[in-house]
């Protein structure tokens, strides 16, 4: 496959959802990446940026959140970058999945799955903003 | 987004279709409850039309299931595309409400 990069941003407003949904569906179509892959980036950038856009920060104002997508060869590359305050991602601990429906604890999920349907993730705190880098071999 | 519902051998169907978000969550959360109001303790989701799921949507069927329990009663999942199903199976509830391929399977299941 050749290289593609591609580079957005968008503001820290749940409604962007929409606007992240239609950046990677043009990213699907010029790469050629199949509907499931598409997918999984949309699931794992959507649960990142709600986790920002919903703790991230401690005033009212906009803020902007930058977002990029590599594929290079058969390595996706996924960068989040945000000015909020600082979270890393991995030190958060999986949910514990009880065998009941009931003790279900209905939060944290979201970086769970992220954890599952990406292969790597690093992060990064400089001047103020974190970085979250992911990686997934299609 | 968009909710329907409709009432089958007194087992109360909820179809979800399009995208279900952190964004579109909290007015299907809110449509949702509105419709377990009736007292109903059998739930099937019908979730054919349901495009995208992420942990912000999840949390909407968890809930409505969970107050099923609560009642005692019966919930199923039928219809789910695979990364729906996907998205219930690393979240580890795959083995914690059955899916049905359809919803006359779903409803085999409820039935009294």
């Amino acid at each position: 496959m050749v290289s593609h990069k591609n580079s957005f941003e968008l503001k820290s407003d749940l409604s962007e959802l929409e606007t992240l949904c239609q950046h990677l569906n043009k990213f699907g179509h010029v790469t050629g990446l199949s509907e499931a892959c598409i997918t999984d980036i949309n699931i794992c950038l959507d649960e990142l940026f709600t986790n920002i856009v919903s703790y991230g920060f401690t005033d009212d104002l906009e803020h902007i959140i930058k977002f990029t997508i590599n594929v290079d060869n058969n390595v996706l590359t996924l960068t989040i970058e945000d000015e909020g305050i600082a979270f890393n991602p991995l030190e958060k601990k999986d949910p514990e999945i009880p065998a009941d429906l009931i003790d279900v604890r209905i939060g944290g999920l979201g970086i769970h799955i992220v954890r599952k349907l990406m292969d790597d993730m690093s992060y990064e705190r400089k001047r103020g903003k974190n970085k979250l880098t992911m990686k997934k071999f299609i | 987004m968009e909710i329907t519902h409709r009432v089958e051998n007194e087992i109360l169907i909820i179809a979800i279709k399009g995208r279900l978000d952190a964004a579109t969550a909290p007015i299907a959360d809110e449509t949702i409850k509105k419709t377990l109001e009736e007292n109903t303790n059998r739930l099937l989701f019908d979730l054919e039309g349901l495009e995208y799921l992420s942990s912000g949507g999840l949390r909407v069927i968890l809930s409505a299931a969970k107050e099923i329990r609560r009642r005692e009663g019966k919930v199923a999942l039928a219809n789910l595309k695979q990364y729906v199903y996907e998205i219930f199976e690393v979240s580890g509830f795959t083995a914690m409400i059955p899916i049905k391929e359809t919803v006359e399977e779903g409803l085999k299941d409820l039935a009294l």
